[in-house]
């Protein structure tokens, strides 16, 4: 009877986590695969434990060049879709105005159309106008289907976020700059870092798009492409696995400090003050 | 309230500036970013730097030390850019600006053997002149001096070549001799094709008894369809580029039609895997050094193309990709540092071996004629 | 009365936003549009003929690749909700001290690039692998099929890439959810999935339905699971799109195939926009159109 019981009210924690697992399990085999020793190009099969290319993760240069390439475009995209998408946010949640409904659905139809009918309108866009394909017009398509998303994001945190806070700075004395830096800013933020992240994530894993506008630019996802013709080297496992690391342990780390900030919160004001915890995306 | 948009206006105002830093910065440090875009005349060099070169070419398709070497003998800065994965992919991304007489920075590109005749008929490429690649000449084999589509090698010199036939998992699929076995019942579902119709159709007409050269559009339309019923019959698995290997390593495909240099490969990877020259003679290709109209430093581009075909500078890159050498005298360097490279049928095929071969060709026939056939075979991979 | 000043803030704050979407999507779109009635050719040059022939002649040609799509796409986001519901309701009810976790752990696989993540399921799903022969064993599998190379691959793969699109729109919406509804129910005496039926899906059918198009949409114009995981008869009609684009150079009926996908697709949304609003879309449930 207790089994059953223990079963039944962990049965969704149980479904959740094995769907989770679903969504783990090809970067499991990404991160075995980059211990593997393969006799030939071709990294498919089991043949050997090595920590050979764990050594020498930056050995093969092309691959390094499209890494750095993907991370530069990812950082620079996240910049500029994050500022743009910000600010529409704001004007979308703050203010009413007319021709609203047009730009909220400006914004949301580029999200409805797929990536391969916005790759080729760029592709001919770009040609008719004669612009260089290459890092600029890569740059110009990943902010451009970023920023609907960071729209979503950041409008999410503005709709709960409580105007009487910025109200009582000012009956306080409060300037408007400063009102906006230590009011505004500080609680907006969390939504505003989401953002970045998910526009970074979304350029540095697009293929699509930048197979059509790449020009002589290759990204990270267009080398493996190429690469997957000719034998995908164990480096990009190395890569591939180190990406993530990178990405779980930065996580863990804003999960820890937001632990601690809860503390410190709930020993300062014990009841209903309790901060929402801020959810990545 | 208006003090307030005051400060949202000067936000704005910073945000508007960082924006707009950044991605100046980018432009700058990038490529060249938008400079393709003044309109500057035909076959002017965009930027041309007489010291460095900017190469785009297929990936892993040279070993990782001839660039660098390259580099400190010659003094030439060379980016080498891993762009193209596939011919008429990588036109349809520069074809436009070639159109206008931007190479789009690029001074030597590497398409085979049909692309490169096809850009040539465009006007996009520069006529190639012979006094400044001596080496080259001197060392070019004789069967690839004057080849159908370039007979005075006015335009393109061979980076490698390579035949298209059979590969086969010998233990598997021991039987397989010639095309016709690939449409064995027996292996049905276990069959690849390469989604290239020059290297795949030819091959069908071929095992039809057609003579390939002389082929007409009817012959490739016929065996379009003869591909077509195999593909709704379940017998050809997928349509592939050079990925098959994939499969075929775990078995899961045991007879195709590929590459040879790639197969070369293969023997340390799993020692079954066999080109097989198929009975009906095989198809010959090379992959071609082109410079497009508007490359910024043809004369790094004529440096490069005699590097690479010194035989030793040449004997690195083919013991790397094990493709066919289109230079004489590789082989003798060869003999002394690997014989086993040397000896291999694939990489210096004797006349014997590709004696019932043809050099791969394109559908007959205009533009819309040809990319009628095109259309017929991608509807048969995308049906 | 406004000033002219602060009725013009949202212009100046939405300016740079939107123009980059105007000149950056909406032009060429335009564009597009136009390509898509022109004929001629690469050689000889396209001209605008009206040619609406490209229209009809390619969707009759091509309707087996749309509606391929269209299922295939259909079926994915139909198990991004089955497998994401769950998880989603896991992490905002279950997961406790682990919800940032967890939730962390669905957004991480971006960043191990869409492709390696495919290849590696070619690995897991190869004729020979232990999960087909799990399947085979489980007769779900015929003893002579396989796996890799049919339409099975190509949904598995569509749904597995396109779940996270799926898990955060539910998420939000359940976490959103006033719990002290549930609790009004439980004390009326509802059973659990009295609860779930009354009160919470319907109350997170918004999220359901971000969640449905921002998994649909993508899939249905996507090539790249079939260049991988499928066979020759699984061709979707972004690869028609693709193929024709990149590889046989035949922009207008590209154009046209393009256009045909989007109009559809936004049908499809503007029946969802008049049953929800552009809001809830973007997860903004207070503003109802």
């Amino acid at each position: 009877m207790r089994a059953w019981r223990w079963l039944k009210e962990h049965a969704v924690l149980g479904v959740g986590i094995l769907a989770l697992i679903y969504m783990l399990a090809p970067i499991a085999i990404i991160a075995i695969f980059s211990f593997n020793d393969p006799s030939g190009r071709y990294n498919f099969e089991w043949v050997g434990f090595t920590t050979q290319y764990w050594q020498e993760p930056f050995a093969i240069e092309p691959l390094t060049d499209a890494l750095l390439l993907s991370i530069r475009l990812a950082f620079f995209t996240a910049i500029g879709a994050t500022i743009l998408g910000t600010l529409l946010a704001i004007a979308l949640v703050r203010y009413e105005f007319f021709g609203r409904r047009a730009a909220n659905l400006l914004i949301v139809i580029p999200m409805a159309t797929p990536e391969v009918v916005i790759g080729a309108a760029l592709l001919s866009f770009f040609l008719s106008a004669s612009f260089a394909l290459g890092f600029t017009t890569l740059l110009i398509a990943h902010i451009m289907f970023s920023i609907s998303f960071v729209v979503i994001v950041v409008r999410s945190r503005l709709i709960g976020f409580d105007r009487r806070l910025e109200e009582a700075a000012a009956d306080l004395g409060a300037s408007p700059v400063t009102t906006f830096r230590k009011v505004t800013l500080p609680l907006l933020a969390p939504g505003v870092a989401s953002a970045a992240m998910l526009s970074f994530a979304l350029s540095i894993d697009d293929f699509v798009i930048s197979n059509f506008n790449s020009g002589a630019v290759v990204t990270f996802p267009l080398y493996i492409f190429g690469a997957n013709q000719r034998g995908i080297p164990v480096q990009v496992n190395v890569i591939a696995t180190m990406l993530f690391a990178i990405t779980v342990m930065a996580m863990l780390a804003v999960i820890i400090q937001q632990r601690r900030a809860e503390k410190m919160q709930e020993r300062r004001a014990d009841d209903d003050n309790k901060a929402t915890v801020s959810v990545p995306i | 309230m208006i003090e307030a948009s005051k400060s949202q206006f000067k936000v704005l105002l910073l945000a508007l500036a960082a924006l707009v830093a950044s991605v100046t910065l980018v432009a700058c440090g990038g490529d060249g970013g938008l400079s393709g875009s003044d309109s500057s005349e035909a076959t002017v060099a965009e930027g041309g730097d007489p010291n460095s070169l900017t190469i785009s070419s297929w990936p892993l398709y040279i070993d990782s030390k001839t660039i660098p070497e390259f580099q400190k003998e010659e003094g030439v800065e060379t980016t080498y850019n891993e762009d193209v994965n596939d011919n008429n992919e990588f036109f349809g991304k520069v074809q436009s600006q070639l159109a206008n007489g931007k190479s789009g920075g690029r001074s030597i590109m590497v398409v085979t053997d049909w692309m490169a005749k096809k850009m040539w008929d465009l006007g996009y490429l520069q006529k190639l002149d012979h006094d400044k690649l001596t080496t080259v000449f001197d060392n070019m084999i004789p069967s690839l001096r004057s080849p159908k589509f370039d007979p005075d090698r006015e335009f393109s010199v061979p980076w490698q070549s390579g035949l298209t036939g059979l590969v086969v998992r010998s233990d598997l699929a021991p039987d397989v001799k010639s095309i016709n076995d690939l449409f064995d019942p027996k292996y049905k579902g276990k069959v690849t094709m390469l989604a290239e119709m020059r290297d795949t159709v030819p091959l069908v007409m071929a095992a039809d008894g057609v003579d390939v050269e002389n082929a007409t559009t009817d012959d490739w339309m016929a065996a379009i369809d003869k591909l077509k019923e195999n593909v709704d019959n379940g017998q050809i698995r997928r349509f592939t580029g050079n990925d098959f290997v994939q499969d075929m390593l775990k078995g899961d495909v045991v007879a195709a039609i590929g590459w040879s240099g790639d197969t070369v490969q293969l023997e340390t990877d799993n020692p079954n895997i066999d080109y097989v020259q198929p009975a009906e003679g095989c198809s010959l290709w090379s992959d071609n050094m082109v410079i497009p109209v508007g490359a910024p430093n043809a004369d790094a581009a004529y440096k490069y193309m005699n590097y690479v075909y010194e035989p030793k500078n040449q004997a690195q890159i083919t013991k790397y990709v094990n493709y066919v050498s289109p230079v004489a005298g590789t082989r003798e360097v060869l003999l002394k540092q690997d014989p086993d490279i040397a000896n291999n049928q694939l990489i210096f095929p004797t006349d014997e071996y590709t004696k019932d071969c043809f050099t791969q060709i394109s559908p007959p026939g205009d533009e819309a004629e040809q990319q009628e056939v095109e259309q017929a075979f991608q509807d048969v991979i995308t049906g | 009365m406004k000033t002219l000043r602060q009725r013009l803030v949202p212009y100046g704050l939405m300016g740079p936003g939107l123009i980059w979407l105007f000149v950056f999507f909406v032009i060429p779109m335009y564009f597009m549009g136009q390509l898509s009635l022109k004929t001629g050719s690469l050689g000889a040059g396209y001209e605008l003929t009206w040619a609406f022939e490209n229209y009809t002649d390619s969707i009759s040609q091509y309707s087996d690749q749309f509606l391929r799509a269209f299922y295939y796409a259909g079926v994915a986001s139909f198990l991004c909700l089955l497998i994401g519901y769950p998880l989603a309701y896991a992490i905002a009810f279950k997961a406790g001290r682990w919800k940032n976790l967890m939730l962390f752990a669905v957004v991480a696989p971006f960043f191990t690039t869409y492709l390696i993540r495919t290849i590696a399921w070619k690995t897991l799903l190869d004729d020979t692998s232990p999960i087909v022969s799990v399947l085979k064993f489980l007769q779900i599998v015929p003893q002579d099929g396989r796996v890799l190379a049919t339409s099975g691959a190509v949904i598995a793969g569509l749904t597995y890439n396109f779940l996270p699109f799926m898990v955060l729109p539910l998420f939000a919406s359940l976490e959103r959810l006033d719990r002290r509804l549930l609790e009004a129910g439980k004390d009326l005496y509802a059973s659990a999935a009295q609860t779930f039926w009354r009160i919470t899906l319907p109350l997170t059918a918004p999220g359901i339905i971000a969640g449905v198009l921002l998994t649909f949409i993508p899939a249905a114009g996507d090539y790249v699971n079939v260049i991988f995981l499928g066979g020759t008869k699984q061709a979707m009609i972004g690869n028609v799109i693709q193929s024709k684009y990149l590889v046989v150079n035949d922009y207008p009926d590209a154009a046209a195939l393009s256009f045909t996908l989007m109009a559809i697709i936004l049908v499809a949304l503007i029946i969802y926009i008049k049953f929800a609003g552009t809001g809830a879309l973007m997860g903004d449930e207070e503003e109802a159109t």
